[in-house]
């Protein structure tokens, strides 16, 4: 299956390096995942009311790329881009009204940036392309047996706790990724790497999302109680997908520090960087400097360097 | 001030709210499983399952005037947990909905303080504006 890689915003904005380490973990692994061609923003959410069609534009237009590039599906990192890329695509199948008046929208979009040539004729998009998480396919496309071989550098004894957060989970009828009280494909995941994985009950519970701008009293209570309750568990670090979660955990820690005189900090790592790290990539390719909390004296204790030819 | 709706009034308020949101709040059995599960539930005016019921009863002005709606992350661990399967986000979307409607953005561009939008992630930017914005 054609698999284009979906990176999205974010990834090359401020969560530069989850896309980094995400193409660098591709590399070590021998795989090959190319962007989408002149992709384009999703719009993170999913419009939850009937009328606010137009709010499915975005996800609509980023899928009809992906085909028109030849792909089958796409693989995203960014479980925002994902959950509402799945849904989309749900709901042009499964709704004609959605279905027409999209299509009928897009078909006047701009598709080509050379105004003397023609632009192809338009198909109508019914919701045939897949959307993968990362995780998906690193579970059933590369596989965790193959993972855990790439893996010449194994993290044993770097306790971990996964964090999912909500959008990878939730709705779980929609999504079809886990189960949403009891997933496991991070643990399974972090389990290839060779990481200590930890019991960590507020794995599937929310970081504040968004409300970390409109609400951030709020969100950082929520932040607050993941992050308390990973450092009772006796965790190195936490380990999560999104640059969400990434941003509320780690970037609000120092904040949390001066509302919360008794927490201590703990490191927060993308699922990527703990992979590359595995592989036995250099620690500065890992983006580390970005973080708020520096993860550094942690991942400087798992680097070595090992000579060794990296098993087929 | 709150207006007194008439019986029919609030049963087109109902009827609205159910056909916006594609959810349907008359099978809600008020067990409370979305409030013990929302996240934000103590910071909000009114339970998610209060909303519900709000919503059955037709009592929309109550519920564009509370400050939960806009305390919903939009984290679905209410319709995770719902044993009859009510999106109750959805619910409260519908009713932001109807607000920004009148009053346009509730937060937009302009109240984000320019430190956190030099810094927060465009994915917190861009829900932020769909969800909260008009």
């Amino acid at each position: 299956m054609k698999v284009g890689y979906y990176p999205g915003c974010t990834l090359k904005g401020k969560a530069l390096a989850l896309d980094e380490t995400t193409q660098l973990a591709v590399e070590l692994l021998g795989e090959e995942l190319r962007e989408i061609p002149d992709w384009t923003c999703c719009g993170a959410t999913t419009p939850l009311t009937e009328t606010k069609i137009a709010n499915l534009i975005a996800q609509t237009r980023l899928l009809i790329k992906t085909r028109d590039a030849g792909y089958e599906a796409l693989v995203t990192t960014c479980p925002f881009c994902f959950s509402t890329l799945r849904r989309a695509n749900l709901s042009i199948r499964e709704d004609e009204l959605k279905r027409k008046r999209i299509n009928t929208y897009l078909a006047e979009d701009l598709r080509q940036r050379d105004y003397e040539t023609p632009p192809p004729p338009y198909r109508q998009y019914t919701g045939d392309i897949g959307v993968l998480h990362l995780l998906e396919w690193f579970r059933d496309t590369v596989g965790f047996d193959r993972i855990k071989r790439t893996c010449i550098n194994p993290l044993k004894g770097m306790k971990v706790v996964p964090f999912y957060g909500c959008q990878l989970l939730r709705p779980a009828e929609e999504l079809a990724m886990c189960d949403p009280e009891n997933p496991t494909i991070l643990e399974e995941f972090l389990e290839a790497t060779g990481a200590d994985v930890l019991d960590f009950p507020p794995r599937i519970d929310c970081c504040g999302s968004y409300l970390s701008v409109a609400k951030p009293e709020a969100a950082m209570r929520a932040s607050y109680k993941i992050l308390d309750a990973a450092k009772r568990i006796g965790a190195d670090a936490i380990v999560v997908t999104c640059p969400l979660c990434f941003f509320n955990l780690d970037d609000l820690q120092p904040e949390m520090m001066k509302h919360y005189p008794e927490f201590r900090p703990i490191p927060v790592l993308y699922f990527t960087q703990l992979l590359a790290l595995a592989m036995n990539a250099p620690v500065d390719k890992l983006g580390l400097e970005s973080h708020k909390i520096d993860p550094r004296p942690l991942v400087e204790k798992y680097s070595v360097n090992i000579s060794r030819e990296v098993p087929a | 001030m709150i207006r007194i709706l008439s019986p029919a009034d609030r049963r087109e308020a109902t009827k609205r709210l159910m056909e916006s949101s594609n959810q349907n709040v008359m099978i809600c059995l008020q067990c409370g499983k979305c409030t013990a599960g929302c996240p934000f539930s103590e910071e909000m005016d009114l339970d998610p399952h209060q909303m519900v019921r709000m919503a059955q009863l037709g009592l929309l002005e109550e519920l564009m005037n509370s400050e939960a709606i806009w305390f919903c992350a939009t984290c679905f661990t209410c319709e995770s947990r719902c044993p009859v399967s009510i999106d109750i986000a959805a619910i409260a979307e519908a009713v932001r909905l109807i607000v920004q409607l009148g009053e346009g953005d509730h937060f937009g561009p302009d109240d984000v303080p320019k430190d956190v939008s030099a810094n927060a992630p465009q994915q917190a930017l861009v829900s932020l504006y769909r969800k909260f914005g008009s």
